[in-house]
């Protein structure tokens, strides 16, 4: 038997290891049935994030916040995003996407949050966004900086990028460039960091929905999200 | 010396914990999020996490499994497995010296999983040498 036994040891760890890959790597659980599933559980056994925890409201972020949707929504989603961040940039699409098969029953806001430590340009790139906004372009910018992510993340200078992307979307180019320097800019992406890190947002993407944190491995692939937004909404409802 | 491979096979659980993590991430699409000290979602999606076609992180879990493999079957008195321990490992250190290497000075950024990878890697190394070169090659 002592003979076999580590045999059996190394067997039984293989078989734990790729049993727990094939469940974290099969599709996607949280399909609208799993979704239906859920809501029939009782309360506080896992349900939906409206179900569980508390709302911490923090600080007041950047005002008018950059949000779609009607305020009176059902689902609220607040997104910290870094354009320069890959995550944030597969996760644009998802939420563009969101919006889409939702309507009027979501509210999306953006929430500057440039991790300055690890990204060289995200701060230049929330400014651009922030400066293209006081023209009311906002969503025009953010849309191109992670649509095109790739192209100038790995730039040396991306201002002449940004201008371009100004001047494509049909900004004042010249009063951008004045802007992306000003105050207001800056204090804008300082109070929307602010109420990050008030809300305790450490990485990006963060999502709140309806003032709760969506955990991180929730928010993609689209599925996960619709989910949770269907969990959301089924729980408004009670 | 058994305790020793007993505490290696244990330590490779922890490796293998942790590539395995970063395979399925690699797998499922999901890239790591992107936190304020890590930079793991710039290291994952680099073209450097990729090697013909088959992703690293998957690698790096074959070869703690290895690890664990071997470590076990030394514990249980297989000296031949206990022999091959230190050219893998030595091998798997090498590795993540050039890998830490990308991180710092290509990529620019450093994964905290990659870290704790290579710091798993390093002690278990150390782990095998103390136990087969310095304490009495006898007891093995």
């Amino acid at each position: 038997m002592k003979r076999i036994l580590p045999f059996i040891i190394i067997l039984a760890v293989l078989g734990l290891a790729l049993g727990s890959a094939w469940y974290l790597t099969r599709s996607v659980p949280s399909t609208p049935t799993a979704v239906g599933q859920q809501a029939s559980q009782s309360p506080g056994t896992q349900g939906s994030p409206a179900q569980q925890g508390s709302v911490n409201p923090g600080i007041p972020g950047a005002e008018p916040a950059h949000s779609h949707g009607p305020a009176n929504a059902p689902v609220h989603l607040e997104e910290f995003g870094d354009f320069e961040c890959p995550p944030c940039g597969l996760f644009h699409p998802v939420l563009k996407q969101m919006e889409e098969e939702f309507g009027d029953k979501v509210r999306v806001t953006f929430r500057e949050f440039p991790l300055v430590t690890i990204h060289q340009h995200a701060m230049a790139a929330a400014s651009a966004a922030e400066a293209a906004g006081l023209q009311g372009k906002f969503w025009e910018m953010h849309n191109l900086l992670y649509d095109r992510q790739n192209n100038w993340k790995s730039q040396f200078d991306v201002r002449p990028v940004f201008e371009g992307y100004a001047k494509e979307i049909g900004v004042d180019v010249e009063r951008y460039k004045r802007d992306l320097n000003s105050d207001l800019v800056a204090q804008r992406i300082f109070n929307d960091g602010r109420r990050g890190h008030s809300l305790g947002v450490k990485g990006t993407p963060t999502v709140f929905m309806n003032g709760r944190e969506v955990p991180f491995d929730q928010l993609l692939p689209a599925e996960k999200l619709r989910a949770a937004i269907q969990n959301e909404l089924q729980a408004a409802k009670r | 010396m058994r305790k020793i491979y007993v505490s290696a096979a244990l330590l490779s659980l922890l490796g293998l914990a942790d590539a395995l993590y970063l395979t399925v991430e690699h797998l499922t699409g999901a890239t790591v999020q992107c936190t304020i000290l890590s930079g793991c979602s710039e290291v994952l999606s680099s073209r450097y996490a990729v090697v013909a076609g088959f992703p690293l992180a998957g690698l790096g879990a074959a070869a703690y499994f290895t690890v664990f493999s071997l470590a076990t079957l030394a514990a249980f008195g297989y000296r031949a497995a206990g022999t091959l321990l230190t050219p893998l490992l030595s091998a798997m250190f090498i590795f993540s010296l050039w890998l830490i290497y990308l991180q710092a000075f290509v990529i620019r950024q450093f994964c905290q999983y990659c870290l704790f990878s290579a710091a798993i890697t390093s002690v278990l190394l150390l782990l095998i040498v103390i136990g087969r070169f310095v304490l009495k090659p006898a007891s093995v």
